[in-house]
């Protein structure tokens, strides 16, 4: 059963990887006016992208996210705020990375010089598209750059399989006795062709293809979903210290997919039906016990497995998260990059 | 000028192999120093020229008017034409009056563009109408740089066409440039900090120079000293301003060798009243080499370091500089020179550094007893301090020939050893008594000196010969068992006194006793010595001193056998160590016990529920001279009966230090209790009852009692080598990895061999775990 589905994982990751990435295109996607919320509600005046969950730091996700969000607005002058202040505050470390966190009750900002590969990866992507959308190629330097570090420094090969290391320390064979731990929610599966594009160095390719068939491999538990956290030593389980959980991380896994091209019920509908029990919400779920610990209806969390039934089913979106107002940075990121995705790729769904 | 270029370009270059050092860079590094030479500004309007004076009156100070300002020089025929030069940022600047940021666009475009003159009078241009441009030359001069990138983009957009000045988009990017390297040297990335670096040679300028010591900075910390020497250098050679330079000196001092630091020192200018710009520090310098000297014996100081500190310290009255040139020669094993500058410190002040080296200084030249009376006051103040009061202590008791110590001071020297359970301590107190032929006192010591040191070969050699002067033939008996094979002097007891009877002495090397660590601090007092700084390591002071003591042993062996084995003719002054200095009881049991062992008062067995309750106390005290706990305690339990309060106290403190030297902290907590302390009595007693807590939790496995114990100990008293073994110990069998490794490393720190131990368990655990 296993080895079945994993064969289509990768048929699946073939065929997209082939077609459906040509269809990202630099065209709004992001309504001025869901911006200009977000933006009045997250981003400030120096550049900075404000997680006010988390005692109002930053950190290079939330501003890879901005500066994403930013380009699918077509806002250029919010693309150079924001990426001014990544830039200065955030490209600090040696190897060519972001640090990841920057706490505006600290002195110096930045304490802490680790770096978190999905912010890098959110930061050159967003680079990235900047760079040919906008004809600007100081911002292409500077995403093959960072591409390259990024390859160098968090991608490694284990067990046969290419995996995103979440960070540069900490979480290796070396640095951990379970080791090494990923972070399924970190492979961004929309870059791996951009960033294929820009550097031969890593097989970029490989690497998305390798994750989305790890994803299959890593479900468990009665809801057959898949940890925030694993352990990749030998079988893939929860890793040590961190909650068994199918949490705030994994819950994003499903938009990456169907933002990349991926519309394979086989890979979709388990994760749909796992993190939604009731149909319309979505929980967050002990692995081994399959219960729902937490009950989350914030339209940003909610619009994903309503995406999926789109994707699937030309099923329209609910009104509940059809249109956008701030909540939350996380969600309301996450909101606007599902409605982007729904404007692009399906209007169908509206 | 032209050298500083070809100083720093390869400087440059050479960061992180970028080639892409562009000649049209080069004449930065070598003009931009900050002098600017605008002339003076000429203007019809007023209120402009009341605000070009303002902005310029400093920076044309003392300049040439406008007549013989400099002028660019007509291009010679068939020369490429001018470049055109975008003044925008220059004007603007000018304008509002912003100087730094004038001097420092003058100095870059004159790096752009080496034919280039500023304008004679930046203001003269009427200002421009642009409102939009000037909002944005706002934002960059407050330093916005996100929000001035973002105001550009606007703009773009909503006048298609229209484009930044070419000069707005250098300065931001270079702002930015500047921002990150600062914040990447903040956050130690020197990479990055040389990285951006390289690539944006306008940063480096007088100007700024704040940046060029990150450089510099970045430099030394990835091992590319040369780099930051000439980055550093290339600031002396041309950034004009006095605390500007002194702080580049200041800031290379602790990241360049002495070689690298007198390059730049050469590089000094004179001051107007004569002296050197550089002296303090050349004085900073030359103490550190002399420090860093005392505590490595291996390197050698110039003599003109050694006078200029020598200087400084006659001069200069102050207790710092004698205190380095003390720990210099103490360490260079010049104990007499080390007591001059030490005695000069402690005379300046009495301190315990400067008590610790003086006292260090006197063990060396053999005088302990000025040792002891030297360090005494400050033996709490650390554990280097302790290390070397006990030090003095082993060595005053050690002398040969022995010498009377004075009751007082042997009193003392007591509680002391009792305290910080120094084995060796209590060995040659064991001695001491012996050859005082106090058999049964020697034997007290040796015995207390196994409790604390169960393995101490020299303390069971001390007890097999007590024992045999006591007649005591089984107790021989059973240390020889226990050392069969270990030690061949206990082994060989009787053959050992039978060739000494024939007049063969054997070498004072065969009692080789542990007298290294007798007559060495076991820590190191250096170390606790902030305002010596030169962390000096306990020098061996004295090899010679102890084992003499072993050596008069074995004469007094020989003697007594020659003569009569249990005649007390040779007997002395009677050897009276007690826990408690402050006592009448002293006085006492001097005239009381002058003479023969056998009429002590307190060798009888006598039911001291028939003394008077204060005679009972006396009795306790005396007991527990003999070593004696048991009994002292039940004699203490009669002194609580007393009425005096002072008498209760003394017996509630007695019979609390008697259980505890028995090991029962129990009944010596519940002992304690019995009667009101002096703050002084309760602390030490709180002391020791926690340490004996901690150890028995230890021993029994309760390991976070014993942690928990240490831990309300460390909050009265330091903590001791021993006990953070036992710290460390606890934590290992916690599973506290890091806190163990954490504990033994500070413990092995001090250069304590239980520490390396520990820090090996700690590491063999790791790798089996792993």
């Amino acid at each position: 059963m296993r080895l079945y589905s994993l064969a289509l994982a990768v048929l699946a990751a073939l065929v997209w990887s082939n077609t459906s990435m040509g269809q990202t295109s630099a065209k709004a996607h992001v309504k001025p006016d869901d911006w200009q919320a977000y933006k009045s509600h997250f981003v400030d005046t120096s550049g900075r992208v404000i997680d006010d969950a988390n005692g109002k730091i930053s950190h290079s996700e939330s501003q890879g996210y901005g500066l994403l969000l930013a380009y699918l607005a077509n806002s250029k002058a919010d693309f150079d705020l924001i990426w001014s202040f990544t830039r200065t505050e955030f490209l600090l470390r040696d190897d060519g990375l972001a640090v990841w966190k920057w706490d505006p009750n600290s002195k110096p900002h930045v304490t802490d010089s680790n770096n978190a590969s999905d912010g890098d990866i959110l930061i050159a992507y967003a680079l990235t598209l900047a760079g040919s959308g906008w004809n600007r190629n100081d911002l292409t330097a500077t995403a093959k750059t960072m591409i390259r570090a990024i390859g160098k420094a968090n991608v490694i090969e284990a067990q046969k399989q290419l995996l995103l290391l979440p960070g540069v320390t900490g979480f290796s064979a070396a640095d951990r006795e379970d080791g090494p731990v990923i972070n399924l929610s970190y492979w961004i599966f929309e870059v791996f062709p951009k960033f294929a594009a820009l550097d031969q160095a890593t097989d970029w390719n490989r690497l998305g293809k390798d994750g989305l068939s790890l994803i299959d491999v890593a479900r468990g538990g009665p809801r057959s979903l898949p940890a925030d956290w694993i352990s990749a030593r030998t079988v893939f389980k929860p890793a040590k210290g961190f909650p068994p959980e199918f949490g705030y991380n994994a819950l994003r896994i499903p938009l990456y997919m169907m933002r990349a091209g991926v519309t394979d019920r086989a890979q979709l509908e388990p994760l749909r039906q796992g993190m939604s029990p009731d149909g319309t919400n979505v929980a967050i779920v002990d692995i081994p016990s399959g219960t729902a610990t937490e009950t989350l209806t914030d339209p940003g969390y909610t619009i994903i497995p309503a995406l999926v039934d789109c994707v699937l089913d030309k099923k329209k979106l609910p009104e509940s998260v059809r249109s956008f107002r701030p909540t939350l940075y996380y969600p309301s990121t996450l909101h606007l990059l599902s409605l982007s995705f729904v404007y692009g790729q399906h209007p169908e769904c509206l | 000028m032209k050298k500083s270029t070809l100083l720093i370009l390869p400087i440059i270059a050479a960061f992180a192999g970028v080639a892409a050092v562009q000649l049209d860079y080069v004449p930065a590094l070598a003009t931009t120093n900050g002098s600017v030479r605008p002339a003076m500004p000429e203007s019809g309007d007023p209120a402009q020229d009341a605000q070009a004076q303002d902005g310029y009156v400093v920076v044309q100070s003392g300049r040439a008017p406008k007549t013989q300002a400099p002028k660019p020089a007509a291009p010679a025929p068939g020369a490429a034409p001018a470049p055109k030069v975008d003044e925008t940022a220059l004007r603007y600047f000018a304008r509002q009056g912003d100087k730094r940021r004038l001097e420092a666009e003058i100095a870059r475009l004159r790096a752009l563009y080496p034919g280039w003159t500023p304008p004679d009078d930046p203001t003269s241009v009427a200002p421009q109408a642009d409102t939009a441009l000037d909002a944005m030359w706002k934002l960059y001069a407050a330093g916005k740089l996100p929000e001035l990138r973002k105001a550009i983009q606007e703009r773009q957009t909503s006048e298609p066409g229209w484009k930044p000045p070419a000069d707005m988009l250098q300065l931001v990017e270079l702002a930015e440039s500047r921002e990150q390297l600062i914040n990447a040297s903040d956050l130690k990335q020197y990479d990055t900090v040389i990285r951006i670096g390289s690539s944006h040679n306008s940063l480096l300028t007088c100007s700024d120079v704040d940046v060029l010591w990150r450089v510099a900075e970045a430099f030394a910390k990835t091992d590319r000293a040369a780099r930051a020497k000439d980055a550093y250098g290339y600031i002396l050679d041309n950034c004009t301003k006095p605390e500007e330079r002194l702080a580049t000196v200041q800031k290379a001092l602790p990241l360049l060798s002495r070689t690298d630091l007198d390059v730049l020192l050469a590089r000094e200018k004179t001051n107007k009243d004569g002296g050197k710009e550089f002296d303090s520090i050349r004085n900073d310098l030359a103490r550190k080499a002399v420090a860093d000297a005392g505590s490595d014996p291996k390197l050698a100081v110039s003599p003109a370091d050694m006078s200029r500190v020598e200087k400084l310290a006659n001069d200069i009255v102050e207790p710092s500089d004698p205190l380095i040139l003390g720990w210099y020669y103490l360490r260079r094993n010049d104990p007499v020179s080390a007591e001059k500058w030490f005695r000069l410190s402690h005379d300046r002040e009495n301190a315990a550094s400067s008590s610790q080296g003086l006292a260090l200084a006197m063990i060396a030249q053999s005088r302990p007893a000025e040792a002891e009376a030297t360090i005494y006051e400050w033996r709490d103040s650390s554990d280097g301090a302790k290390a070397v009061y006990m030090a003095a202590v082993a060595n005053l008791l050690a002398q040969d020939p022995p010498v009377e110590i004075a009751p007082a001071i042997l009193q003392r020297m007591v509680p002391e050893v009792m305290m910080a359970k120094d084995a060796n301590a209590a060995q040659q107190l064991g001695w001491y008594a012996y050859l005082l032929n106090q058999f049964e006192t020697a034997s007290g010591w040796f015995s207390t000196a196994l409790l604390w040191k169960p393995d101490d070969e020299p303390s069971s050699y001390g007890l097999v010969l007590t024992r045999e002067q006591l007649g005591d033939t089984a107790g021989v008996a059973d240390i020889q068992r226990r050392w069969a094979g270990k030690s061949d002097r206990i082994a060989r007891l009787g053959e050992l006194r039978n060739t000494r009877q024939r007049g063969l002495v054997p070498s004072p090397e065969r009692f080789g006793t542990d007298t290294l660590t007798a007559t060495q601090p076991t820590t190191n007092p250096g170390a606790t010595l902030p305002q010596d700084g030169s962390g000096v390591a306990a020098t061996p002071l004295s090899t010679t001193l102890a084992p003499t003591l072993a050596d008069r042993v074995a004469e007094t062996i020989a003697r007594t056998r020659a003569t009569q084995p249990q005649n007390s003719q040779y007997q002395t002054e009677p050897l009276q160590p007690a826990p408690e200095p402050r006592r009448t009881r002293s006085l006492q049991q001097t005239t009381v016990n002058t003479g023969q062992r056998a009429s002590r008062g307190c060798t009888t067995t006598i039911d001291p529920q028939t003394l008077s309750p204060d005679r009972a106390v006396t009795r306790g005290w005396c007991l527990m001279d003999m070593n004696r706990p048991l009994e002292a305690a039940a004699a203490f339990e009669r002194g609580l009966l007393s009425r005096s309060e002072a008498a209760k106290s003394d017996a509630a403190y007695g019979q609390s230090l008697a259980y505890l030297r028995a090991g029962l902290a129990d009944k010596a907590a519940v002992a304690a209790s019995k009667a009101r302390q002096r703050q002084s009595r309760q602390i030490e007693l709180d002391t020791a009852l926690l340490a004996s807590r901690a150890t028995d939790s230890f021993t029994a496995g309760r390991y976070n009692e014993a942690l928990l114990a240490l831990d309300q100990r460390a909050r009265i008293a330091p903590e001791r080598n021993d006990l953070m073994v036992l710290r460390g110990y606890a934590y290992l069998n916690l599973n506290r990895l890091s806190d163990a490794q954490r504990v033994f490393e500070a413990v092995a720190a001090t250069g304590s061999k239980d520490g390396l131990r520990g820090m090996a368990t700690v590491r063999a655990i790791r790798n089996k775990e792993y």
